[in-house]
């Protein structure tokens, strides 16, 4: 069996999250589009849940699906938005070499991420059909092409090294038993991340919560009815 | 068998370019607003990559996740400016088509 299931879980939500970004940007109703955002971040969720990262898929729910995405939808009905782009007077064309510029500097930018990606050492090494079809295409593109002595020295890019419970345990309490370290099962992740949070960056965090704070107030100015006076 | 970073890498690559697609066609400001929001998950996408591929015997790299906690705190923050702006800006102008905003533009 080639497949693990977290796999096949991971290309799906990735699948669904672009998916559902080009959603966001192709709906003409704006409450369409906040709908598809809400999608596109449950499934970057769900990959930060495969990466292990529990704490921060939690966030992005609470923080983005939650609070950001409310707001969004409290503006939109707020504001009571037509459906815009009411300029269907011209052509198919038009409206194709409006978007040209926009779509060619995306599509230079994201080409150009994917091929730095894809010849990570290690990248197209998984015998999956994707990963097949990429090397035959490429092979046939430019010829086969041997990995640099370099490129096979270190394995970045390559698949991500096993979570380690029992050496997180060891991180998150040095006097930890030989024998509870190995009983541990999972990463306790939001420990750990508390404890750099509070010791290494607790200037940051504090200084974090007053740009919370200056926003807030920014808002509250901002949306203050100006007297006429 | 794993899933290898670079595929990470790429769909993280792909989110941020769909967004940077989106703030340049779309003219309704809302809109250029959430795709701003979908590029910055999609750098946290490769940040929480990143650290768990960096990581020293099998645990990950936490500096990396604490950076993005802090993308994401930033992100409410700035959101809840932008969309003030975006009500003042209606308020002003009644409509939120970035097509409008030609005050500076010489005639």
């Amino acid at each position: 069996m080639d497949f693990a299931i977290s796999s096949i879980l991971f290309y799906a939500f990735a699948a669904m999250a672009l998916i559902c970004a080009c959603c966001v940007i192709f709906a003409s109703n704006p409450v369409t589009s906040a709908m598809s955002m809400a999608l596109c971040f449950a499934a970057t969720a769900a990959v930060l849940f495969g990466m292990g990262a529990q704490f921060l898929g939690i966030v992005q729910i609470i923080v983005y699906a939650g609070a950001i995405l409310v707001l969004f939808l409290f503006v939109v009905m707020m504001l009571d938005i037509k459906t815009e782009e009411e300029d269907n007077s011209f052509s198919v064309w038009h409206s194709l070499l409006r978007m040209a510029p926009g779509v060619l500097v995306a599509g230079v930018f994201g080409a150009m991420v994917f091929l730095a990606a894809i010849k990570l050492p290690g990248a197209t090494e998984w015998n999956n059909p994707l990963c097949r079809a990429w090397n035959a295409m490429s092979e046939l593109c430019v010829g086969k092409q041997e990995p640099t002595a370099q490129a096979q020295a270190c394995d970045f890019g390559g698949a991500l090294p096993a979570l380690n419970p029992a050496a997180a345990a060891k991180m998150l309490n040095p006097e930890i038993s030989q024998q509870d370290a190995a009983a541990a099962t999972s990463i306790p992740d939001t420990k750990l991340l508390g404890q750099r949070l509070f010791s290494q960056y607790n200037i940051a965090f504090v200084i974090l919560s007053f740009a919370l704070l200056a926003g807030t107030v920014g808002a509250v100015a901002l949306s203050r009815k100006i007297s006429k006076d | 068998m794993d899933i290898p970073l670079a595929h990470y890498l790429i769909l993280s690559g792909l989110l941020f370019s769909i967004g940077l697609a989106g703030v340049l066609i779309r003219k309704n400001i809302i809109v250029v607003f959430m795709c701003l929001e979908m590029m910055l998950s999609a750098a946290n996408i490769s940040l929480v990559a990143f650290s768990r591929a960096n990581g020293v015997n099998g645990v990950p790299v936490y500096d990396a996740q604490v950076l993005a906690l802090f993308v994401v705190a930033i992100a409410a923050a700035e959101v809840a400016i932008g969309l003030a702006l975006i009500v003042a800006m209606f308020r002003a102008r009644r409509t939120v088509s970035s097509a409008a905003l030609t005050t500076l533009k010489e005639d």
